[in-house]
């Protein structure tokens, strides 16, 4: 799988000798194989770099991931990982004993891999990690999670505890892509109680809450909706009234009741881009 | 000031610890591995512990400001136990490779043994071949002859004193140390061994070249704070400040940077936690349109 090349991406981001080194290690790591890589990926972040990929969407095949949220030292692990021939047990034995940079250059690899158990066994270690960063690296800014469901050991439950997982981080629904898609009632159930818990709390609520359950309503999503209409935070708004259109754009059964309330909501809202969405939705 | 902790076992303190340090002035710390209070049985419990120091002892530090760096080893307690000790020292070298590992230790005598002299010599081997200073535990009973008996044994296996850092030292042990061009590590802690007070006399005597203080603390009677309580005492005595910065940065730091690992620029600023940052989004590339 070729998903992005490493080589020109570093060769146009890093300076001429860092860019050296870089070859230097690839070549000792093709040599070395997974025993080299073990010495030489703990290294990477120092002597390669921590410095961002400029933002590109890299699509290839059913691949599709956001390179500004990869790092010189994370491309850099992915093409050792290649050249080293590094298969599920590699993968697993670095992470296993990597420190904090290792293992979150090998989850980031992930996004650019074929989907293996090798793969479905990491994302079940990263919903069981306190360490955010690694979280990140595996689910966020690319369509991995929802790549890896329908593989042995990664049905929709899993799916749906590591959607939860993001919710109580607070994690933008964007970073996590296409898994949208995939919301069910059981989802909507999930979200639907983290936030009724985090109200009684006095908590802030996931934002993307509406925009997830209006794909995949059950019991009390259209209360929350529309309540979402009248929260005095400008995004929870924006996100109730784009859940409403994406609600009302594949279920007209209730619109003549939810159209009221958009109505109702439509004059008095303040900002310009909330009141276009409520618009969408009633013109559906 | 900032200060850079050389040995403390954070393994064994609370998260409050780690925010009175920080606001304390402690920009980094050194957690050399240690004995954790008992035996362990099986080297797996070494490897997951050896783990736990570069993975989720550095994100907890992290979390406060604080970059976190270890030395790794087979410490001379378990040297002892057979159960463990030639299996410790064939898993070593990986974790010596590791970015954030800037020592070998603690390694040296506690006992004094002929197996903890054994293990040693066989870790300042390690040492050299990874290019790596050492950190060295002295006998707390016996201390003196122990000291020597180090000393002794760095000398006999050729490796060089700059790279040594002699802990735990006292009045008496200063007097050898002080010719021989190795650091002199001196532990501070509230009620026994070296105090704040004893220390203060030391550094009138001897001044702060090739000396660096710690706490020490782990999960005895110890106190985290003993590097900045004894700063404010040294100050009170009348010590420059750029005297007591030498002794608890720069020292400290030029010591641990021999390995060639140790970035002294990302030291400027506090540690952050490697997160993506993202603003409202607006960093973020969409997969599609969410409404797609
Ligand atoms: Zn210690």
């Amino acid at each position: 799988m070729n998903v992005f090349d490493v080589q020109a991406s570093l060769r146009a981001l890093l300076p001429a000798e860092r860019f050296l080194v870089f070859e230097e290690l690839r070549t000792e790591v093709a040599a070395g194989g997974v025993k080299a890589l073990q010495v030489v990926l703990p290294a990477l972040p120092r002597k390669i770099g921590r410095e961002q990929l400029p933002p590109e969407l890299a699509l290839e095949g059913d691949v599709s991931v956001d390179l500004g949220a990869w790092r010189a030292c994370d491309a850099a692990a992915l093409e050792l990982l290649h050249v080293a021939q590094a298969g599920d047990d590699a993968l697993r034995e670095l992470y296993a004993h990597g420190d904090i940079e290792e293992r979150a250059m090998v989850l980031r690899s992930l996004a650019c891999r074929p989907v293996s158990a090798g793969t479905v066994a990491l994302l079940g270690e990263v919903q069981r990690t306190n360490v955010q960063s690694h979280f990140e690296a595996a689910i966020c800014d690319s369509n991995l999670v929802a790549r890896s469901l329908g593989r042995a050991g990664f049905a929709q439950a899993d799916l749906d505890r590591l959607v939860l997982k993001a919710a109580f981080l607070g994690i933008e629904l964007v970073r996590l892509f296409d898994v949208h898609r995939h919301a069910n009632p059981e989802l909507s159930r999930m979200l639907q109680d983290l936030a009724t818990e985090r109200e009684a709390a006095g908590r802030a609520v996931w934002r993307d809450t509406a925009r997830l359950i209006a794909r995949a309503p059950t019991a009390g999503t259209l209360a929350r909706l529309v309540g979402g209409l009248e929260h005095g935070d400008d995004g929870t708004r924006l996100a109730a009234a784009e859940g409403l259109d994406a609600l009302l754009s594949r279920d007209r059964s209730q619109r003549d009741e939810l159209h009221l309330y958009l109505r109702e909501r439509l004059p008095r809202e303040p900002r310009a881009e909330i009141r276009a969405a409520l618009e969408r939705a009633l013109a559906r | 000031m900032r200060i850079f902790e050389p040995h403390i076992h954070m393994f064994s303190r609370v998260t409050d610890d780690y925010e009175r340090m920080a606001l304390a002035g402690v920009r980094a710390v050194l957690e050399p591995a240690f004995w954790l209070g008992q035996n362990r049985t099986t080297v797996g419990t070494f490897v997951d512990y050896f783990d736990t120091l570069i993975g989720w002892e550095r994100f907890r530090a992290q979390q406060f400001g604080i970059h976190h760096f270890c030395t790794m080893a087979l410490n001379p307690r378990e040297a002892n136990d057979d159960r463990v000790n030639q299996a410790v020292i064939e898993v070593l070298p990986r974790y010596l490779e590791k970015d954030g590992v800037l020592g070998v230790g603690e390694i040296g005598l506690d006992d004094q043994t002929k197996k903890e002299e054994h293990y040693f010599l066989a870790q300042l081997a390690l040492a050299k071949k990874h290019d790596l200073p050492v950190l060295v535990h002295t006998p707390h009973r016996d201390k003196k002859k122990g000291f020597q008996r180090c000393i002794d044994l760095i000398r006999d296996a050729a490796f060089p004193y700059e790279r040594v850092l002699l802990d735990h030292g006292n009045e008496e042990t200063i007097k050898i140390t002080r010719e021989l061009g190795c650091v002199s590590g001196f532990s501070i802690y509230p009620f026994t061994k070296m105090d704040t007070n004893r220390m203060v006399a030391i550094v009138k005597e001897y001044g702060v070249e090739r000396m660096v203080i710690n706490s020490a603390a782990d999960w005895g009677v110890s106190d985290p704070l003993m590097v900045p309580k004894t700063m404010v005492k040294l100050e009170q005595a009348g010590l420059r400040p750029a005297l007591i910065e030498q002794l608890v940065w720069g020292n400290p730091v030029a010591f641990f940077s021999q390995g060639g690992r140790l970035d002294v620029a990302r030291l400027e600023q506090p540690a952050n936690i490697d997160r993506r940052q993202t603003f409202e989004g607006n960093s973020v590339l969409r997969g599609q349109d969410p409404d797609a």
